[in-house]
């Protein structure tokens, strides 16, 4: 039996490989739940009624559907029907999907909080709709819902473990550390060095989304 | 179109399928409420520790409570399911009340819900603790000043007042929870996620072919419709609450686990 520092200095390799799967995988998915997420919210804030409504379904959907059973249809579901979808793929589009929608009502919040007399003057300057979303309201949005984004991606970290222990099997950081813990048999140990992993990237986040709210802080 | 093809959702209206994959379902809202009770009780313990005057209490208690609100849920869950001693699994298999539903007597759901307990809790206490430290100082000296020992002041002023704030917020963390107890899945528990699996193995149900996508579509609705309704409640326990108060209700948001920034629908200024 070997301690836990031995732990971590013998097995190394495989940890820091699904450290950086982790990371990717968020990263990615990452990008997709802001496009799409904010998409999603200027749908729901538009003038037009249908859009509003496609927005909500999309918010309803995806935000009270577990994301394992997401993973299963966009997986599984998807290749029986014939659609030839990648692990990879399938893990980071669900991912961000599902984050998406929570995204996009962080950002409504945030479209509501600027204010019904700035969109106004906007439009009686002579700005589009589109401009004045993407000139006036979304900057605003954006900076108000900076720690409403942060807890969010910090729970899109913690989400993405799902992705590595569902079907799709992705040698994530939990996948790695259950690998490792079935050929060594010490739970406790290996199962403490994913933690840390976890963490680094949970805390990183967290002081990232921190120094962005003070930096784009609007002064008054 | 595959998706809509009648020939794929034959399944539903034949044979028992239906039936079984709503039998699964139901072991997760089991599975839920103990969760969602016990969170609850264990939040609020955790709350009181973590405000209380002693930094005895207060700083283990913080300690805890980060340590596993920031753990992923399912590598929690997958941890116990391995460390957990078997001896706990069998006390817990003859402590477990007859009355139980059949599928909370099996051995294996005790790691499942320690887990969702103890993220859940931790989850909840922070909720809680914000909801409680969101009222102004005055409240509390006041019910000091009125001669008020500390339980008290804390059952008749504090409480009720910062728990009725952290209403949307633990509503959406009970969402986050229902829709988590799929996780148990991963450890071997026959939920609604493992029978709709069994479903699309073929022949389950004699001759009916129950396409995967198809099946887990319709495990899909059955979460939208519990979290709709959970999501609709919470919304009317609040209206209900600002009429019978008479006043604006003071929200505390954001440390939920997924934040759903619920906006103000409701709101007549909106």
């Amino acid at each position: 039996m070997s301690g836990l520092w031995e732990v971590l200095t013998e097995h190394l390799p495989e940890f820091s490989s699904g450290f950086f799967v982790t990371f990717r995988l968020v990263a990615v998915a990452f990008v997709i739940a802001i496009v799409v997420g904010t998409l999603v919210a200027a749908f729901r804030v538009a003038p037009v009624r249908w859009l509003n409504l496609i927005g909500g379904f999309y918010v309803e959907t995806f935000r009270n559907i577990p994301l394992l059973v997401l993973l299963f249809i966009a997986f599984a579901g998807l290749r029986r029907a014939g659609v030839p979808i990648s692990p990879w793929v399938a893990g980071t589009a669900s991912l961000g999907l599902y984050t998406a929608a929570y995204i996009a009502e962080a950002l409504r919040s945030g479209v509501f909080a600027v204010g019904k007399g700035q969109v106004d003057a906007a439009l009686s300057l002579g700005l589009t709709y589109p401009r004045t979303l993407r000139l006036i309201v979304l900057p605003q949005a954006f900076r108000t819902v900076i720690p409403a984004l942060g807890s969010l991606v910090i729970a899109m970290i913690k989400n993405s473990a799902i992705v590595g222990a569902s079907l799709l099997a992705l040698p994530d950081l939990l996948k790695e550390a259950r690998q490792i813990q079935s050929e060594t048999f010490q739970t406790t140990e290996v199962f403490f060095w994913a933690a840390v992993g976890y963490m680094i990237l949970t805390l990183s986040a967290t002081f990232a989304f921190r120094y962005f709210e003070r930096r784009f802080e609007i002064k008054r | 179109m595959y998706v809509i093809d009648p020939d794929n959702w034959e399944w539903v209206w034949s044979g028992n399928s239906l039936r079984f994959l709503f039998e699964g379902f139901l072991v997760n809202l089991e599975i839920a409420l103990l969760g969602i009770v016990l969170s609850l009780i264990f939040g609020l313990m955790l709350a009181l520790l973590r405000i209380s005057g002693s930094k005895l209490l207060s700083i283990p208690a913080g300690i805890w409570v980060d340590v596993w609100r920031n753990l992923p849920l399912i590598f929690i869950i997958l941890y116990l399911a391995l460390a957990v001693p078997s001896s706990w699994r069998e006390a817990y298999g003859n402590a477990i009340p007859d009355f139980f539903p059949e599928a909370l007597q099996n051995e294996l759901v005790l790691g499942a819900l320690l887990g969702l307990i103890l993220y859940n809790s931790a989850v909840l206490c922070e909720i809680m603790r914000s909801g409680i430290l969101s009222l102004d100082r005055g409240q509390q000296e006041a019910a000091a000043s009125l001669g008020l020992t500390y339980l008290q002041q804390m059952r008749f002023v504090i409480l009720p007042q910062g728990l009725r704030r952290m209403v949307p917020a633990t509503v959406s963390q009970l969402i986050t929870l229902n829709k988590d107890t799929t996780l148990v899945s991963i450890i071997a528990i026959q939920e609604v996620v493992r029978h709709g699996s069994s479903l699309t193995s073929a022949n389950f149900f004699g001759g009916v072919q129950a396409p995967i996508l198809q099946v887990f579509i319709m495990i899909g609705f059955f979460f939208i419709v519990v979290n709709f309704l959970l999501s609709r409640l919470s919304r009317r326990l609040e209206i209900r609450e600002r009429k019978r108060t008479g006043t604006t209700l003071k929200r505390v948001r954001g440390l939920e686990d997924q934040v759903a920034a619920e906006t103000d629908l409701a709101d007549p200024g909106r």
